[in-house]
């Protein structure tokens, strides 16, 4: 389907001519993504990694080009997907009668408060681009888990947001603060503090009345399924140690300066049981700046840079219930005061820190958990991962649907359709000093082969469904109207109130819900 | 001719991630908001298109059949000035090859009918016809020459002037012969049986035109028995270096002056006598710099460790930019009395596309000299008033951004600088207005 001349005018005259097309190319290009092959598949459509294409690219540059192109949606009843840096299938339209909004244009860091902790940014401010910039007050932000190059303004309000470096920089759906919301029907809502009358500003996110932000994400985020957010601010916390960050070397052999104060610890726990209690120690201690349980595979993937260079750590790999941490300080006093909690914890837990005894990473391997660029490493083994399930509570619940889903896992794998991590690849984390935790189901496929492809969509299909079965945590991949439908009469049939989320604030479906849940009659 | 084959094209172009690596430098080395994007096209043009992995989804949609070959598929990939930031950034974990898969699809346009743009078509034109992209007189093209300059006959080095310097900096050529002098390092020249190395026509997808010129610029240097060829031509060292191999094998020794100029100031051949005072920053041009590496052969195993998972035995080495030619040219400024040398944020293997290559300078000038502007802003930032590099095209790009941004900033050619600190020029760079003639 493509754009009415008569309509794409009115498009050119809200962003001017530029900012604006149609073509075949351009539209065909954003209609890929990242295991779009395995949505389809899910969808009953041929497993290709293209969704429908938009009928058109936009690309506005301010608030008011934004509400616009939204009014001009609803005045056509064209559906809009909006996006920032666009990683994986969330990005893409649902509907061939859509649109796709790329904020890409709206790029500016527009505040840093160092005092009240906390930076206003627009969409297409990258992680790293803000941690660079606040790393000049000495401050850190939540940086999401797929990497540094992704939007933390999309993790704050539209995506789940967990992260590595989550027991000190904690969750996003935690750290968002005010927001600039562009409502379904083009009209702006100010969240919390920058919505008042007197002096506004963005400090809290929470007005007057009841809390926004839980309608705005919830636990999961909308996924462009509410609106479009074009200015948000994040908390910011102290960085964890001195700022020098020197990177030394050429790609792909650099060499990092690791900062003063900052020691990794690499620990087998040896069982589930022993891992819970020392990831609730630990926390409860609020020492770590990076605390997760990575499965024997996945530990082998952060200390490397190839397929060929993860094979030669087979003994980290034999570990069978590996916790990964570093602690970090930025004066000597707090250092020795985190590691003699350490030394106190490791005696008492009768565990051993293999880092500097079995194994010792390339320095590189600081900076990129400084930087959080660690999740960028599934990729190596098959040139393709995506988690099968995720929940977020406690520790325990988070270990049992770990657990559960390793014979599963080992099915697919026995089958030849998912690489073989011995059914026990899992990233699990602490927030708020181990008050909850997440835990997600990375799992590692090939998406240039349909066997491989099927299997996979199978497999995550069965695995979410054990959450039903087992668990029922909070899981956090529940997105679109079948998986809402299938979970929400397990939990207090919180679909409906979506719905009537949905239909109060968009009520023609305008903006696009295949990643969230269509209004109530529709 | 790139180093893909067809199957590793096919199975290529199905595996990128759509994480947008290839839009920023290495994610590690990003210091600034302002400095962390690597890629000239998708920094102008937006669209997810005009990123190194938008190019791959077309690579991919026309092998699907979800797009056919069109003007407007190529003008997308033509505004590219293949400097392969991208490649960098994407190579830094992954095993893709956006650079390579770009260079396959523009030759796969051409042959198609879709390729290249008109601009450069004429300019394909000019080297078959005039051995020259500038659509000169062959005749002329030793008119940079002046009489003072000493050429041996029998010298078992040549420089290989190349055509830009030839016919269009030609100040770059005469700096590079007098600094030789200088030395009394003996070189000849190829008089006219120099021709274009063939890279503008390989950049823009011709390869047959190309590989006519590889043959031509062989057979003389083999027939003359030449030990050495040495270049003040990043693009032209690049082809020889990276691209005659992959066609055919010759025996001769390449070498960028910035490299030879080095030696020679090591082995005090080259006195530098004379304080310039000024701060100087270097751009590497992305044909010394990232793309000057080698492609190395393999012909190891690929060994099936459990299904989905295999390993190439031994490891397939990747081009990352790792070794280009980067500490030689730095190391010749850092020797110069007087001269404070500071470097921009985006350098080395992750430095700033001048804007000109790929065949965009004269396909899309306006593109070029953007770029071309915002590198000149980098290089401002330092507080340098010098601005060098070692490529004439760079040379020919940097200039006109300067003269776009207003920009107070000078530009000279290496080889004019380590002119400047063996003769008797103006002692502040800064200061003088006469160009080194």
């Amino acid at each position: 389907m493509t754009l009415e001349k008569k309509i794409l005018k009115e498009f050119e005259a809200v962003v001017g001519e530029e900012n604006v097309d149609d073509g075949e190319v351009i539209t065909n290009v954003y209609a890929y993504n990242w295991c779009m092959e395995i949505f389809n598949y899910m969808d009953g459509k041929e497993p290709i990694p293209f969704s429908h294409a938009p009928k058109a690219v936009v690309l506005p540059s301010t608030t008011d080009e934004v509400q616009d192109i939204v009014k001009l949606c609803n005045k056509y009843s064209i559906i809009f997907k909006a996006q920032s840096t666009g990683l994986g299938p969330w990005n893409q339209p649902t509907s061939d009668n859509s649109i796709i909004i790329d904020l890409r244009r709206m790029n500016k860091i527009v505040k840093i408060d160092e005092k009240n902790l906390y930076a206003v940014i627009e969409p297409y401010v990258s992680g790293a681009q803000l941690q660079v910039e606040i790393m000049k007050f000495g401050l850190n932000c939540h940086m999401p888990g797929a990497g540094p190059m992704v939007s933390p303004l999309a993790s704050a309000t539209s995506m789940n947001g967990p992260g590595f470096t989550s027991p000190s920089t904690g969750h996003s759906a935690r750290n968002v603060l005010a927001v600039e919301w562009v409502l379904p029907d083009g009209e702006i809502m100010k969240l919390g503090s920058y919505g008042l009358k007197n002096n506004p500003d963005w400090y809290h996110g929470d007005g007057p009345g009841p809390s926004l932000r839980g309608i705005m994400r919830g636990w999961a985020g909308t996924k462009s399924g509410l609106g479009v957010f074009t200015k948000v601010a994040v908390k910011l916390f102290p960085y964890p140690c001195k700022t020098d960050y020197i990177v030394k070397g050429n790609s792909p052999n650099y060499d990092f300066e690791i900062p003063d104060f900052m020691k990794l610890y690499v620990m087998d726990c040896g069982n589930f049981k022993k891992l819970k209690s020392t990831m609730l120690k630990v926390e409860e201690q609020e020492i770590s700046f990076m605390c997760s349980f990575l499965s024997g595979f996945a530990v082998m993937a952060i200390f490397s840079n190839s397929i060929e260079s993860l094979m030669d750590k087979i003994a980290i790999g034999r570990m069978k219930a590996p916790l990964v941490l570093i602690i970090a300080a930025r004066t000597k006093r707090e250092f020795e005061y985190k590691q003699k909690v350490m030394d106190y914890l490791l005696k008492k837990l009768k565990l051993e820190n293999i880092i500097g005894k079995i194994y010792s990473p390339n320095p590189i391997f600081y900076a990129e958990a400084l930087r959080s660029n660690l999740g960028l490493h599934g990729f190596i083994a098959t040139g393709g991962f995506q988690s099968s399930k995720g929940v977020a509570d406690t520790a325990a619940v988070c270990l049992r649907s770990t657990k559960s889903n390793i014979s599963l896992k080992k099915e697919y794998a026995k089958k030849g359709v998912i690489a073989n991590d011995f059914g026990e690849g899992t990233w699990m984390s602490s927030y708020e000093s181990g008050h909850y935790f997440h835990m997600e189901s990375p799992t590692m496929f090939d998406q240039t082969k349909e066997s491989s492809v099927k299997g996979m969509a199978e497999y995550m299909e069965r695995s979410n469904q054990l959450d039903l079965v087992k668990h029922l945590g909070a899981p956090f991949f529940v997105e679109g109207n079948r998986m809402h439908e299938l979970f929400g009469p397990h939990m207090s049939n919180y679909h409906v109130w979506l719905r009537k989320i949905k239909e109060t604030f968009d009520p023609n479906n305008i903006s696009d819900s295949g990643f969230y849940i269509s209004p109530q009659n529709k | 001719m790139i180093s893909l084959n067809e199957q590793e094209y096919q199975e290529m172009i199905k595996r990128c991630l759509r994480c947008s690596i290839c839009k920023w430098i290495p994610q590690l080395q990003i210091k600034s908001q302002k400095y962390a994007t690597i890629c000239p096209s998708i920094d102008l043009f937006n669209y997810h298109a005009y990123s190194g992995g938008g190019r791959i989804i077309i690579a991919l949609a026309l092998e699907m059949g979800r797009l056919k070959p069109s003007e407007e598929i190529r003008d997308i990939v033509y505004k590219c000035t293949e400097c392969g930031g991208c490649a960098v950034s994407c190579k830094f974990l992954n095993t893709l090859e956006p650079l390579e898969i770009i260079r396959t699809l523009r030759e796969k346009l051409v042959s198609l009918g879709y390729g290249p743009m008109p601009k450069q078509q004429q300019y394909i034109e000019a080297v078959k016809n005039n051995h020259n992209p500038y659509n000169e007189p062959h005749e002329n093209r030793l008119e940079w020459l002046p009489k003072d300059i000493k050429i041996d006959p029998n010298a078992k080095t040549v420089y290989f002037v190349g055509c830009t310097s030839s016919y269009r900096r030609k100040e770059i050529a005469i700096a590079t012969a007098r600094v030789l002098n200088a030395a009394n390092y003996p070189f000849r020249i190829l008089d006219s049986n120099e021709f274009c190395c063939g890279s503008p026509v390989l950049r823009t997808g011709d390869k047959d035109s190309f590989v006519k010129q590889l043959h031509k610029n062989i057979d003389i240097i083999e027939e003359e028995r030449i030990d050495s060829v040495v270049f003040s031509c990043a693009g032209c060292y690049n082809t020889f270096k990276v691209d005659y191999p992959l066609e055919r094998e010759f025996s001769f020794n390449l070498l960028h002056t910035s490299e030879l100029f080095n030696e020679l100031i090591a082995n005090s051949a080259l006195q530098l006598n004379n304080q310039i005072s000024g701060t100087i920053t270097y751009h590497d041009p992305c044909h010394l710099g990232r793309n000057s590496e080698k492609y190395e052969g393999w012909d190891g195993d690929v060994l099936e460790l459990m299904p989905l998972v295999s390993i190439n035995m031994p490891e397939k080495p990747k081009r990352c930019g790792t070794s280009g030619i980067y500490e030689a040219p730095r190391e010749v400024l850092r020797k110069i009395p007087g001269l404070n040398f500071v470097e921009m944020e985006r350098n080395k293997e992750f430095s700033y596309c001048c804007g000109a290559g790929g065949g965009v300078k004269s396909a899309f000038p306006e593109f070029a000299v953007k770029t071309a502007k915002t590198r000149i802003k980098e290089a401002e930032d330092t507080g340098a008033d010098i601005i060098t590099s070692a490529c004439p095209f760079c040379s020919t790009n940097l200039k006109d951004g300067i003269e776009e941004s207003s920009s107070n900033l000078r530009f000279y050619d290496i080889s004019e600088i380590l002119l400047m600190a063996l003769d008797s020029p103006p002692k502040s760079v800064k200061e003088s207005s006469t160009e080194v003639t």
